[in-house]
């Protein structure tokens, strides 16, 4: 089951980023490539903020308070259970200005519902491709299991999801 | 039910680029029930092309609507207003809907936005198969209720051929050779002996070979 979520992206412990070392680091080990870096400090000087979409299972996960930080905005969509997750709620925060968008969801097994994660699992694989053929990449949208009430794993995951979005810039149909 | 299956969204792109004003009308039977036309899909594609519209520096406003069917007048009179309200029409309906629209409302282009696909039932949920090639001349009560026009690959009404696997068939090893399905079935009910007699050529006038077909219902008409 877990490999169905995997399969929309579930990455290893997420590097910690911040300040500088945010420059330096590109997810999936790749080496920094300058041109990039120009990239990320052409970014920051013209004060891309991001914003990111968060929807969490709150069995997975009660609040987003703990990710709070002024480098980035967060907007969090509560739901009873993931399988809430509908492809055009995706795709309405990419409208409403995301750069990116994090689907939160119970571990393999975990599920009250039984299948809520599998079928969240789904749909983001099913958003990632219309955003491929957008051209909007679907890498801007990911999901990841969260073992129940761990508040590091919040943050964590904010902070892969900047790093990416260092890499991939703002939306550029917000 | 009839089976359709959402065209790609860079066709679809491709098709409304001309218009800024577009009314996307899903269909609430069939296509809604294969996920290609019904209200979450019409939401889905509106959003997509907003996206698709938006990053290349477009502008496109979308207006949403199913109707519960779009191969009956009478629900198709409901989205007057809303087609007269945009440059054109993009129906996920099936190619009925989509006519049955467009015969409608003569001013207003009308797009297809789903490819049907064929007549088929839901074997399970995300899964569709065909069963009817709508032929004009049902011989199920011959076959057992497994119908050789169309599941069978080569269409044989004296079978089986030579090239059934392991009740698979050697067109497509994912394909049942619906001979062998017509005859464990035959079996079960004692009928394996009149599949001993022979059947002539299918006489396919009542297919659409000869054009369209009309049905007409004087009891009906008034």
């Amino acid at each position: 089951m877990n490999q169905l979520i995997n399969d929309a992206v579930m990455r290893e412990q997420p590097p910690n980023i911040t300040g500088k070392v945010l420059k330096e680091t590109l997810d999936d080990g790749m080496p920094f490539d300058n041109s990039m870096k120009e990239v990320v400090e052409t970014d920051n000087k013209a004060g891309f903020k991001p914003k990111i979409t968060v929807f969490h299972c709150f069995n997975a996960l009660s609040s987003t308070a703990g990710a709070d930080s002024n480098e980035y905005d967060i907007s969090a969509v509560r739901m009873p259970c993931s399988s809430m997750t509908r492809e055009v709620f995706l795709l309405r925060a990419f409208e409403a200005g995301a750069d990116a968008v994090v689907v939160m969801v119970c571990p393999e097994g975990d599920c009250r519902y039984m299948e809520g994660n599998i079928r969240a699992g789904k749909r983001v694989a099913r958003v990632k491709k219309i955003l491929d053929e957008i051209g909007l990449d679907g890498k801007r949208l990911n999901i990841y299991p969260v073992p129940e009430k761990d508040p590091n794993t919040i943050d964590r995951i904010i902070k892969q999801t900047v790093s990416d979005l260092a890499g991939l810039g703002p939306n550029p149909a917000s | 039910m009839i089976v359709g299956q959402q065209k790609p969204l860079t066709e679809i792109k491709a098709e409304v680029a001309p218009f800024s004003k577009l009314l996307i009308l899903g269909c609430g039977t069939c296509v809604k029930t294969c996920f290609a036309g019904g209200e979450d899909e019409v939401a889905t594609l509106a959003s997509s092309l907003r996206l698709a519209f938006k990053k290349d520096g477009g502008q496109i406003t979308i207006e949403e609507l199913t109707v519960e069917r779009q191969c009956e007048d009478e629900f198709i009179k409901e989205a007057a207003a809303a087609i007269a309200r945009n440059d054109a029409v993009l129906s996920l309906a099936c190619g009925a809907g989509v006519q049955m629209v467009a015969n409608r409302y003569a001013k207003s282009p009308v797009l297809p936005g789903v490819n049907t696909t064929f007549i088929g039932i839901l074997e399970k949920q995300g899964l569709f198969t065909e069963k009817c090639l709508g032929c004009g001349d049902c011989v199920l009560d011959v076959f057992a209720g497994i119908c050789p026009v169309s599941r069978c690959s080569k269409k044989l009404m004296n079978g089986p051929c030579g090239g059934s696997h392991g009740g698979k068939c050697e067109v497509n090893p994912d394909t049942d050779c619906a001979w062998q399905l017509i005859i464990d079935r035959s079996k079960d009910f004692g009928q394996l002996g009149r599949l001993s007699t022979y059947v002539p050529p299918k006489d396919w006038r009542t297919s659409n070979a000869g054009g369209p077909r009309k049905l007409v219902r004087e009891d009906h008409i008034i």
